[in-house]
């Protein structure tokens, strides 16, 4: 801040408060890196072979491998020596690296298929969520709407909704329906659930344009709706990316309505990650490795948003 | 609008069909149609649901047998609820959860927004890297920490031992330790939440009432008493309510990392909400619960909005 | 309200002040809050057993309270 500043340059105390301030830097840095511990370990673990990922103590520096991320995205059997050495070569690194653990690989584990039902379920979700909230947040940011405050805390109020609290409902809804373990149905679930925050941080966004702009091409001739499309929506480009990308992380991390309505079709990763089982519990550099491959997008997300984030998080009330 | 020449313009350039009758359309029509979608995918998906909840709520419904009649049974559900030893223990789990959590995380998060407002060099990196678990997977969280947390071969055990020596610290597995596996957690993630809404109070305090206040000779607790203090205020009660009410429904985290063990010492509310209704199928018993919880988070919701509202005027 | 307004300059403020929205909006959050702290108290099963109803008149207090005229 600009009066501390000052003040240290003007001040006779310039001196400890350099110190302070260097020591409060060093408390700042010493957090962050007590929390990233837990993450990089979660990284180099992805790279461990079986045996040392549960070594003791703890390996810090270990010859480092692709079998978790091998074992992640392959289904393999235990076989017999004898019957490995009669198959002959290995065609593959990664068959290699099965064999080198006695195991044959049988096919593609189901990891991958989790995880594009991730990337449909999320996409999809984002794109309707985003589309309805971008005309929700017009129509309330520009037109005189009868209880608009009401209306404004209903839609909000329902992001508040415990997912439980819904999901027997639900659950029964999407039976009969047909819509239960299905992507449609994570999509349609999903979008309700962000297209709360869609309209609330959309809203915080258009009502940042002035109104002139579309007053000014009304008056040259444009409907409401062509002025809407050619001048207001080019200009909510970044709110609605960076919208965008909350829906999508919100999707991405649902967990609670994906444990309970799907199984097997329409599953997603994050209720998969937890039950990737190896040989004698679970699996962790495989384990790991899914964590990882899961978290990356997310935390590139998070970097690349970090100046909206505080609008995000709290619906688009503060703004900077 | 009125003049002849621009009007034909836009009817020339213009798509045909939807956007022409839109634009003969009135302002209001405009305005419904525009809201419509929105509010009827939310009738559909949030409150059609949670209306029939509070239906189920009054009966003995059970999902697994929906061939067995339905019948009402009034108030039982509720006062079974609110009669119970059980219940009330898991609510005293969420609320001593949700308690420690807060005040922790109030703490540090204060402490690190008032640290980071002096401005270091190189300030914003380091927020940005402390912020990271904050937007992660809790579900995945929950796992991967199951493997930070394990007593022979964690990371966590070992950093410990190696400044205190207490042996094997079996995080998970016992009594005494699982809900602070679950609290530390918490606070690793959510931290940064607290922390970020502070900064941004700190940042709206304007620099001429410390200046005024350097005048008048305040000493620093002055200062933050009574400039500091207040003027961020508002935006700590946001961050405590907001997180208070995520942390009376929290279920995903939990459930990966301990799901309501050993014995039921971790077991929350939304946890043993989530063992009634699918596990033992008590979907009308549940119910009730669920609109127990709903009532407490809305609750809690309503005066939070009233908050958000206060901070944006 | 009318007769309110009717009455002596003081005595109306009064009552008005007391249908206006903010108090009453504190005293519903006040009323959730105590009802919260009934439901996860852990001392008296009697308490616990009120909570609920604590709980709702409050929220539905607070949104009746919200369209009151400012």
């Amino acid at each position: 801040m600009a009066a501390h500043g000052n003040s240290a340059a003007s001040a006779p105390s310039a001196a400890p408060r350099r110190l302070a301030t260097g020591a409060a830097a060093a408390a700042v840095i010493a957090y962050a890196l007590i929390t990233l511990i837990p993450l990089l370990w979660i990284f180099v673990t992805g790279f461990k072979s079986p045996p040392d990922s549960i070594s003791y103590p703890p390996k810090v520096i270990y010859r480092p491998t692709l079998e978790g991320y091998v074992n992640l995205f392959t289904a393999r059997s235990r076989q017999t020596r004898e019957y490995i050495d009669s198959l002959g070569p290995a065609a593959t690194w990664y068959d290699r690296l099965a064999r080198k653990r006695n195991m044959v690989i049988t096919g593609p584990s189901r990891f991958a298929g989790r995880y594009m039902n991730s990337v449909i379920i999320g996409f999809g979700s984002t794109f309707l969520a985003v589309f309805l909230g971008t005309l929700a947040a017009y129509g309330f940011s520009r037109f005189r709407v009868p209880l608009k405050d009401d209306l404004l805390f209903f839609i909000l109020s329902t992001r508040m909704m415990p997912p439980i609290a819904v999901a027997i409902p639900i659950f029964l809804m999407y039976r009969k329906l047909g819509l239960s373990d299905t992507a449609l149905g994570m999509i349609l679930l999903y979008t309700a659930v962000n297209v709360s925050l869609a309209v609330w941080l959309l809203k915080g966004f258009v009502d940042e344009i002035p109104r002139e702009y579309e007053e000014a091409a009304i008056i040259d001739g444009y409907s409401r709706m062509q002025a809407f499309v050619k001048v207001v929506l080019p200009q909510m480009r970044a709110g609605i990316a960076a919208t965008a990308i909350f829906c999508l992380i919100f999707a991405w991390n649902e967990y609670a309505f994906a444990l309970l309505l799907t199984s097997g079709e329409a599953q997603t990763a994050p209720p998969f990650i937890p039950v990737i089982i190896g040989e004698g519990g679970l699996d962790w550099p495989a384990v790991a490795a899914g964590t990882t491959l899961f978290l990356l997008p997310i935390i590139t997300f998070t970097v690349l948003l970090r100046n909206q984030l505080l609008r995000g998080i709290t619906f688009g009330a503060i703004r900077k | 609008m009125a003049s002849t020449t621009p009007q034909a313009q836009p009817a020339a350039r213009g798509p045909r069909g939807f956007w022409m009758r839109a634009s003969t359309l009135s302002d209001r029509a405009l305005a419904w149609l525009c809201i419509a979608p929105t509010i009827a995918l939310l009738l559909a998906i949030n409150i059609f649901p949670l209306l029939w909840t509070i239906y189920l709520s009054f009966t003995n419904y059970r999902a697994n047998q929906p061939g067995r009649e339905i019948k009402w049974v009034g108030l039982k559900n509720y006062k079974r609820i609110l009669g119970s030893e059980d219940i009330w223990g898991y609510m005293q789990t969420t609320a001593s959860f949700v308690c420690t959590t807060m005040i922790i995380q109030t703490a540090l998060g204060l402490g690190l927004a008032l640290l980071i407002n002096r401005n270091f060099r190189g300030h914003g990196f380091w927020t940005t890297v402390i912020l990271i678990p904050m937007m992660l997977t809790p579900a995945v969280v929950g796992t991967f920490w199951t493997y930070i947390y394990q007593p022979q071969t964690g990371i966590f055990s070992y950093i410990v031992n190696f400044f205190a020596d207490v042996g094997p610290l079996d995080m998970i597995g016992s009594v005494a330790m699982a809900p602070w596996a679950i609290v530390i957690v918490d606070t690793w993630m959510w931290t940064p939440y607290i922390m970020l809404l502070c900064l941004a109070g700190l940042r709206s305090i304007p620099p001429y009432l410390y200046e005024a206040a350097e005048i008048d000779r305040a000493n620093a607790w002055q200062k933050f008493r009574y400039i500091t203090l207040p003027r961020i205020m508002p935006f700590l009660m946001l961050a405590v309510l907001f997180r208070g009410m995520e942390n009376v429904k929290m279920f995903d985290m939990v459930v990966e990392l301990t799901s309501g063990g050993p014995g039921s010492v971790t077991e929350l509310a939304s946890i043993n909400l989530k063992r009634e209704a699918f596990e033992k199928w008590k979907t009308g018993y549940s119910s009730a619960f669920a609109v127990i919880l709903f009532v407490t988070v809305f609750g809690l919701g309503s005066i939070y909005v009233k908050a958000l509202n206060r901070v944006k005027s | 309200m009318t007769i309110d307004n009717a009455n002596t300059n003081g005595a109306g403020r009064k009552r008005r002040g007391w249908v206006r929205r903010g108090p009453c909006e504190t005293a519903a959050a006040v009323l959730i809050v105590a009802g919260i702290a009934m439901m996860m108290q852990p001392f008296s099963m009697l308490l616990y057993g009120y909570s609920f109803v604590t709980i709702l008149t409050g929220t539905l207090g607070f949104v009746v309270v919200s369209h009151f005229p400012k």
